[in-house]
């Protein structure tokens, strides 16, 4: 079975830090409909690895495929409808929350799927936003559900999920996982979710990628990584972030 | 005018160099360059002129408005030059803008075909369309950093560069053009224009001075959108790199 996606050795050097990388050497593989969180600590270059894969930033070496074919032989756009990346900082477009919805449709020309678009909202728990309200008035984990709606709507092959519940309450954040794993195996979409709580990571995942120390220290089963994680930097991680109950970046 | 009367003008340029080295601006150095770029380039344009108005022959016409727009071109790609090709788009615009100008003024017998009027009315046009360039580009420059999050939201959609770009786009050919509208709302009131003024103290009745002002104004609107909405049209795809990256603002 060929891999969905495949990130062969990358590397990335900040402007600023010209002397060691962010991370380097990140070999990993993804499956069509595989369920993976990226663990790791604030600074890593977890958001930066993302929007490598959605080719929002260039790695300084190395390469990534979709379908075996690398980034370079793709049409940015053609890419970019298959791996959506779905930001921490979620941005609305001028408008309303029904325009944000119909960026796809609108976008690609293809007929806006409103009824799937409404039981999206109503599985994120946004059922009673007024669709006709301008965008950039609503609240942080509003607006952070409407892009995630948004990108559904995209019917990406894989999900790169940034953080994309840090601003909701305890009960939007279960809907949004129910709704996630239920999407992924309805429609066989893979992710890749970054996240700081390992409650949800145990909960959502089949795999865990570990970085530390500027390396993909551990691609293994979500059980395994939690029961015997194979290096000391995730032991202590683990250790760590459970004692403090899992902490949001920024 | 005399040439005393010409040479009597450098007192001005005295007051000034005197109110620099009075007031410690450090200005001096400026002030002479300028002075003498300002004598040497006129007095060279006026010898020009003279010899093409005398030989009327239509090549040098053209080869003069053609070096008009290179100079321009080179001008306003300043604000803009991190970005490959950005100048041959300016220059394509600015040759386009003043072909469908001065065309139309000359198809429509609006202006006589003499290098009298070609030659400064072609300046007029494309000294604007240059500073319509200028205004956009550095409109560009701020929209890239402003609009970002959303440019780059439209991306991960499967945008292609210019339906992401787009909004910026039209937002920046907006804010290029307001300048001149504003100017032809208060023209006559808060400033009387060069040209204008010129014509007058040269000895031409005021009613023909702003009859040829008002067909200045006019052009000037019209030359404004062509050049933002051309250049905005074929310099979209410019802001991005060939990967598909956004550039920095
Ligand atoms: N465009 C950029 N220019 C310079 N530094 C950046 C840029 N993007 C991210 N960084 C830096 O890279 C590091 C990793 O950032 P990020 O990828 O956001 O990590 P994470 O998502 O794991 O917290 C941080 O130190 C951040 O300041
Ligand atoms: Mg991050």
């Amino acid at each position: 079975m060929t891999a969905l996606f495949t990130l062969e050795r990358l590397t990335k050097y900040l402007p600023e830090q010209p002397e060691q990388p962010l991370f380097s050497g990140i070999t990993a593989q993804i499956t069509a409909g595989e369920r993976i969180t990226l663990l790791g600590a604030s600074g890593q270059g977890k958001s930066t690895l993302m929007r490598i894969m959605s080719l929002l930033e260039t790695s300084d070496s190395g390469s990534i495929a979709l379908d075996g074919k690398p980034s370079s032989a793709w049409q940015a756009k053609d890419w970019r409808k298959q791996v959506c990346y779905v930001a921490q900082q979620a941005v609305m477009l001028p408008g309303s929350v029904e325009a944000n919805l119909r960026t796809v449709s609108n976008l690609h020309s293809i007929p806006f799927e409103k009824e799937l678009a409404a039981q999206l909202m109503e599985a994120v728990g946004l059922s009673r936003i007024d669709w006709t309200r301008p965008a950039g008035d609503l609240s942080g984990g509003e607006k952070q559900r409407v892009a995630l709606v948004r990108a559904l709507l995209l019917h990406p092959r894989l999900l790169l999920l940034d953080e994309v519940t840090a601003s909701l309450d305890p009960g939007s954040k279960q809907e949004v996982e129910r709704l996630l794993l239920s999407w992924s195996e309805r429609e066989h979409t893979a992710y890749l979710w970054v996240t700081h709580d390992l409650a949800q990571a145990a909960e959502v995942s089949d795999t865990v990628w570990f970085m530390a120390e500027g390396r993909l220290l551990e691609t293994s089963g979500t059980a395994d990584f939690f029961s015997e994680p194979s290096t000391d930097q995730a032991r202590s991680f683990i250790h760590r972030e459970s004692a403090q109950g899992g902490v949001a970046d920024e | 005018m005399s040439n005393w009367a010409l040479a009597c003008t450098l007192v001005f340029v005295v007051v000034t160099i005197l109110l620099s080295v009075q007031r410690k601006l450090g200005l001096e150095k400026e002030i002479a360059i300028g002075t003498v770029r300002a004598a040497v380039q006129l007095l060279l344009i006026g010898y020009v002129l003279h010899y093409v108005f005398d030989t009327r022959k239509p090549a040098l016409i053209v080869l003069i408005v053609l070096l008009m727009i290179t100079v321009a071109s080179f001008n306003a790609g300043k604000r803009a030059d991190r970005i490959p090709g950005i100048r041959l788009r300016i220059g394509l615009t600015l040759l386009v803008t003043e072909s469908i100008t001065m065309g139309l003024l000359l198809l429509l017998h609006i202006i006589e075909a003499t290098p009298q009027y070609i030659i400064p009315v072609s300046g007029i046009i494309v000294g604007s369309s240059m500073i319509v360039s200028g205004l956009f580009l550095s409109q560009m420059n701020r929209e890239l950093e402003a609009a970002r999050g959303e440019i780059e939201t439209l991306l991960t959609l499967g945008a292609t560069p210019r339906q992401a770009i787009g909004h910026s786009v039209k937002r920046a050919i907006r804010s290029s053009m307001i300048p001149t509208f504003d100017g032809m709302k208060t023209v006559g009131l808060v400033q009387l224009p060069g040209m204008m003024t010129g014509m007058i103290v040269a000895g031409a009745e005021p009613i023909e001075a702003v009859r040829y002002q008002i067909l200045i104004m006019f052009v000037l609107s019209s030359s404004a959108a062509v050049t933002a909405i051309m250049l905005g049209g074929i310099s979209a795809k410019l802001w991005f790199t060939k990967e598909g990256l956004l550039r920095k603002g």
